[in-house]
């Protein structure tokens, strides 16, 4: 009966296919048909191993049911002679939630050195021979950690060892105590010995790295290699993928390379706008000299229309423009404006009594800042934080609203005169006639020293207000919505020269207003001749009351 | 090394033939290191001169194959000595110890086999299989299988030529991934590390570990249980307990029941500690290689709690991408745990982890003799339950149902049914047949499981917090 089965041709097993599950009695013949199913497929042991008289007995006791089948190994004991509890004496909780953690070996075992028997016979003997200086294994095991930290590996080659002054820069910059360095000279001179006597490698036992890729592959004690020395093996899948790789990347490259392309011709076009600019600045500036001689007086249109491209404007509303607004006021009565003039709005009346409260405000504020003036106030909010005036290099919505509101000389004039400030600007105005640019000079630096209670010394300072003219600086802050938390003690309004210089005309404390600013750069001795035309506001300025 | 030298050793009315690997002297004289015919690495000792058969002769290796000598070797000599060993009552272990006496090589093991002698083991069911008490390892008193079957199996496995694996090949295939070494010739074959205290416990280490080479001089190497660092010195042993901190596996937790809980741990993120555990683990798996680096591997490792932290049970590897579709690199339950069942279930949670990522997985060979039988065993306890089930309902299943059930490959499937000879061809037809002996077997187990349910250890795939990790070609490349 069997051999026929044998010979019937089998179909071949379908994985796929669903199968019959019978149990054992549910089919006749079972022991035939069984003896003729060959164990072809691989085991996965290795074929040396396979035939291995334990794995042999086991895999045949468990085949056949008999029991689990079982390989003698040598098992682990549990060990007599230790004190477990002494040696692990960390004790743990359990965490409600799944932990986690990522620290590093390292990271959770302190110091790299850890001092062996003879590391403790050589520290026993110091501290008996050295009363005076007694020193804890964890000392002993920075130092030493240093030393072998420092010593490059390479040394083992050359037989070199670091000299003690390197070993001293080193533990200098490791944050030793100078305490301890008479100290590290003794641990040093055993800690050479001991890297003399162990072949200049490291004290503590290390794995065989890979030193010489050729030669030491064969090393069994060579381990954990880099994958990344090793070429990869050549397949074809292989070298379409480095192809396409090389082509993304030579693509990425391109598309950099005609980025840079591009910013080169932006910059040049942004070059050739800036030489044409000043042309056409030059130009103006010319045009307003020959104006000015010939004593044509039109609209000087034609010396702004193109000058209030948004970034001047910008610009003007920082710290500095405001000064420069001032002088320029002065100078050319600015008739951009001048049409707007006539008609009186409704909102620029509110917008002028708004301004008026504020102005107030800022004026007490101001006033009391020049009491102030020159000295540095350390303590926390001594007024309820204010405007920072004009100063402040810092552009609040309000004062941007300010300068836009006087629309017509006439209005802000009439605005202004009723106002102290007014008055006292105008004497600045004279006397300085040309109104700077727009740096204004800052006070020099100064410094008081004072006595308080209980001998307590102060140092008051004062002029330390960095420029905050330059372009670049007060762009800086062109986005800074500065909070209210920044005391207004360091703003830098405090030192301004001319608020020492209104100090001496005392009473007029009104021309502090930020949108006032103009009395500020009045005063200002360098000032250039032609005001630059490029404040609008400017113009709308009194222009008649210097002249 | 004396690498290849085939010699009978001398035991008392029994020969066995063995492979001579090195020679050192002691103060007790010229000690061989002997690889036993047709016996794991892990049996391989340093035997005494006295305990060689000078008298017959000596295989010389044959300069370019060694391995091929092994093969001339006749297979009838090989039956005679096994014979004479079936015949022969079990030695006395008076004479072992003298023979341990004469050799510098103690054998604690020994005393640990006459301890297990005879007294079944308390898991029930699992039976311990001592180890003959001869120097030479054979098989038990009580073994029921007949000796000279498995021995003629073992002869036919033989006479398969072995699969060459030349050394270029095998190095790029660790390069590319795996971690199991088929080539033996790469790395070292004898013990270099005779006893290592770790934690609770002392370990005989069963294979070459590349430990720092200063440490084969040691009697006993010490590592600490929790960063598993090594030390030669007690000394830096203390000191560095008093400033270690670890307390578990540096990593996240992803499981936790009542019994363990499981830990992943990057190779990458945690070089030092994923080395010193490959280190402690090559100690116990003789064709894992050390030779490449962790970084491509996560680690799963699996902990037991008490009040001082979490203590390695065992752990198994895994690729982070596995161009062969393995789930599984390296496997091993620490000697300590080992024959608790904890084996089963690092198998059954890597298998979760395949459900999870909806892959099916297999082991990556070759896999060891002990990895075998654990696999082998839960590959048949599982396809048995599912087999009997729908037997029960009187369904039919394909492989390949089974395969995806249990998240195994439709090849695992069915080279367990083969060799439980549960495959038949039938009337034209292919079927799965239960045999009875395996069914009553299952049976047993599982009344034994409802009866005592503290010996029931499973994995609850519930309790699995875990998302398969993504790796970029850039992150497994650079660490980015
Ligand atoms: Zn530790």
């Amino acid at each position: 009966m069997a051999p026929p089965i044998r010979h019937t041709r089998v179909k071949k097993l379908n994985r796929s296919s669903g199968q019959q599950i019978l149990r054992e009695d549910q089919i006749e013949d079972y022991d035939s048909l069984a003896l003729h199913t060959e164990n072809k497929t691989d085991s996965g042991v290795e074929k040396s191993e396979e035939k291995e008289f334990h794995l042999q007995a086991a895999l045949a006791n468990s085949s056949n049911g008999q029991s689990e089948g079982e390989i003698p190994t040598r098992p682990a004991e549990e060990t007599t002679d230790i004190d477990y509890d002494a040696l692990y004496s960390l004790k743990s909780d359990k965490p409600a939630t799944y932990i986690r953690f990522s620290q590093t070996v390292e990271e959770c075992t302190g110091c790299q050195y850890d001092m062996s028997t003879e590391d403790d016979v050589f520290l026993t003997e110091y501290s008996k021979s050295h009363p005076e200086s007694q020193h804890s294994e964890d000392v002993f095991e920075r130092i030493m950690e240093i030393f072998e930290e420092t010593q490059p590996e390479f040394a083992a080659v050359d037989q070199t060892l670091y000299s003690f002054d390197t070993m001293r820069q080193a533990l200098k910059q490791n944050q030793m105590d100078d305490k301890l360095l008479v100290v590290a000279k003794d641990f040093y001179e055993f800690w050479k010995k001991r890297r003399q006597e162990n072949g200049n490698h490291s004290l503590q036992p290390e794995l065989k790295s890979e030193t010489q890729p050729d030669n030491d592959d064969g090393d069994p004690y060579v381990c954990f290699r880099r994958r990344e020395v090793r070429q990869t093996r050549k397949t074809r899948a292989r070298d379409v993928q480095s192809t396409e790789k090389l082509k993304r990347l030579r693509k990425e490259l391109e598309e950099g390379r005609s980025i840079v392309k591009l910013v080169l011709t932006r910059e040049q076009a942004k070059r050739e706008l800036m030489k044409t600019d000043k042309e056409i600045f030059d130009a103006r500036g010319e045009l307003k000299a020959i104006k000015f001689k010939t004593g044509i007086k039109t609209d000087d249109e034609e010396l702004l229309i193109n000058q209030k491209p948004q970034r001047r404007r910008t610009s003007e509303f920082q710290g500095i423009s405001r000064q420069p607004a001032s002088q320029l006021r002065m100078p050319p009565r600015a008739d951009g404006r001048a049409l707007d003039a006539d008609l009186i709005l409704l909102s620029d009346i509110q917008a002028q009594k708004e301004n008026r409260l504020q102005i107030e405000i800022q004026e007490k504020s101001k006033q009391h800042e020049i009491w102030n003036s020159g000295f540095e106030d350390l303590t926390r909010e001594p007024l309820s934080p204010v405007q920072q005036g004009s100063k402040t290099g810092f552009r609040p919505a309000t004062a941007q609203y300010q300068l836009m509101t006087p629309p017509s000389s006439v209005t802000s004039e009439s605005f202004d005169h009723p106002s102290p400030a007014q008055e006292k600007l105008e004497p600045f105005t004279f006397r300085y006639g040309s109104p700077a640019e727009e740096d204004e000079p800052r006070g020099q630096p100064a410094y008081r020293r004072r006595i308080g209670r209980c001998g307590r010394l102060w140092i008051d300072r004062r002029g330390m207000r960095p420029k905050e003219s330059d372009d670049v600086v007060s762009d800086r802050f062109k986005f800074d919505q500065d909070d209210e938390e920044e005391p207004p003690v360091y703003e830098m309004d405090a030192f301004d020269t001319k608020a020492l210089r209104f100090r001496a005309t005392i009473p007029f404390p009104q021309h502090l207003i930020p949108q006032r600013v103009r009395p500020d750069s009045t005063p200002q001795v360098r000032g250039n001749g032609p005001s630059p035309p490029s404040n609008r506001s400017i113009a709308a300025a009194p222009q008649p009351a210097p002249t | 090394m004396a690498g290849g030298e085939r010699d009978k050793e001398a035991a008392e009315g029994q020969a066995r033939r063995a492979e001579i690997l090195a020679i050192k002297e002691t103060k007790s004289g010229r000690q061989f290191y002997c690889n036993f015919d047709n016996f794991n690495k892990r049996l391989d000792e340093w035997v005494p001169a006295a305990r060689i058969h000078f008298n017959q002769d000596v295989e010389w290796p044959s300069p370019e194959k060694p391995k091929d000598a092994k093969k001339a070797a006749a297979p009838a000599a090989k039956k005679t000595a096994v014979a004479q060993k079936k015949a022969q009552k079990r030695p006395t272990s008076t004479r072992e110890a003298s023979v341990a006496s004469e050799g510098t090589t103690p054998h604690p093991w020994t005393e640990f086999v006459d301890s297990q002698k005879g007294t079944p083991d308390a898991d029930g069911g699992e039976l311990v299989a001592a180890l003959d008490l001869d120097n030479t390892p054979g098989a038990e008193d009580d073994d029921p299988m007949d000796v000279d079957e498995a021995v003629a199996e073992a002869i036919i496995a033989k006479t398969q030529p072995p699969e060459h694996f030349s050394r270029e090949e095998e190095i790029e295939k660790l390069r590319t991934g795996g971690s199991m070494t088929q080539n033996q010739a790469e790395i070292s074959r004898i013990r270099n590390i005779s006893k290592v205290q770790f934690g609770k416990f002392d370990l005989y280490p069963w294979y070459f570990s590349p430990y720092p080479e200063v440490f084969t001089q040691e009697d006993l190497m010490y590592i600490c249980e929790f960063c598993l660092c090594y030390y030669g010195d007690f000394k830096s042993f203390t000191r560095h307990r008093q400033k270690c901190t670890l307390q578990h596996p540096p990593g996240n937790e992803i499981y936790r029941d009542d019994y363990v809980s499981f830990f992943e741990i990057d190779g990458r993120r945690q070089r030092t500690w994923c080395r010193n555990l490959c280190l402690l683990s090559k100690m116990f798996l003789d064709h894992k290689t050390l030779y490449y680096d962790v970084d491509p591997f996560l680690f799963y490792v699996m902990t037991t709690r008490d009040e001082k932290g979490c203590h390695l049970i065992g752990y198994f590897s895994k690729e982070k991408e596995s161009a062969e579709g393995y789930n599984v690199a390296c496997i091993l339950t620490l000697p300590q745990f080992q024959r608790k069942g904890y084996g089963r279930l690092l198998i059954q949670f890597s298998y979760e982890l395949s459900k999870i990522e909806g892959k099916l997985g297999s082991p990556e060979k070759p896999l060891s003799d002990l990895g075998l039988l654990s696999y082998r065993q839960y590959w048949t306890e599982n396809l048995v339950d599912i087999l009997l089930k729908y037997n029960e309902s009187e369904d039919r299943c394909s492989i390949e149902q089974l395969a995806s059930l249990l998240a195994m490959t439709p090849l695992d499937v069915e080279s367990t049914l083969q060799a439980l000879k549960m495959q038949v061809y039938h009337k034209g037809e292919h079927k799965i047949v239960l045999p009875t002996h395996i069914i009553k077997r299952h049976e047993a187990m599982k009344e034994k499981l409802a009866k005592d349910k503290s010996k029931k250890k499973v994995i609850n795939p519930e309790a699995i917090q875990w998302k398969p990790p993504v790796f970029t070609a850039s992150t497994r490349t650079w660490g980015w």
